[in-house]
């Protein structure tokens, strides 16, 4: 999968940190995310679109060999 | 769903002063007095250095907080299976060279082998039923 959760998160001026504190996540966690180490879980995943006023599929997208 | 600054910090200090207590005082009975206090003074050290590791934002503190956020738990998660197999897989090895070193009797270590499978059966029931 990928995702514009750096995108989304740098263009509104916030750190990793401070994401994490309004997900109720960690900050290694947050990073985890970023470079794709780790798929969050739905709840979590709509929480991160919640965040940025975004659609789920806005922000993960399927990488070119798994669409 | 989320939450990640959940658990005590004092959670792995404590199984190790309450684990580590039990051992030394059943060395204590079982005669080793010497061997007792070099417990009690190891598992105290362990115990302070869990205390302390607990209060740092990462993700073993996380754990050692025994709480964290969904990644988190699942890192611990992954980490006890993998423990619980090479755990699994010593008591098998060492149930085989007890049998052959002691004419087929499988010892503690049958036991321990027992139990896991054991417990991983009715593990698999119950939570069969729950996801």
């Amino acid at each position: 999968m990928k995702n514009r959760v750096r995108e989304l998160r740098t263009a509104g001026g916030l750190s990793q940190a401070d994401l994490g504190a309004a997900l109720g996540v960690s900050r290694q966690t947050i990073n985890s995310i970023e470079t794709g180490r780790y798929l969050p879980s739905l709840p979590l995943a709509f929480a991160i679109a919640r965040a940025f006023e975004s659609a789920v599929e806005d922000i993960f997208s399927p990488d070119e060999e798994e669409s | 769903m989320t939450q990640t600054v959940t658990g005590h910090r004092g959670a792995t200090a404590a199984v190790l002063v309450v684990g580590g207590g039990g051992l030394a005082v059943a060395t204590w009975i079982g005669g080793q007095h010497g061997l007792a206090v070099g417990l009690v003074a190891f598992y105290a050290v362990a115990a302070a250095v869990a205390y302390v590791w607990s209060g740092r934002d990462s993700d073993t503190g996380a754990i050692l907080r025994a709480g964290g956020d969904e990644r988190q738990r699942r890192l611990d998660q992954d980490a006890t299976a993998f423990a619980g197999l090479a755990m699994g897989l010593a008591a098998i090895i060492g149930a085989i060279v007890s049998a052959a070193r002691d004419g087929g009797n499988i010892g503690g270590y049958g036991v321990i082998a027992a139990v896991g499978g054991l417990a991983y059966t009715v593990s698999l029931v119950v939570l069969r039923r729950r996801h």
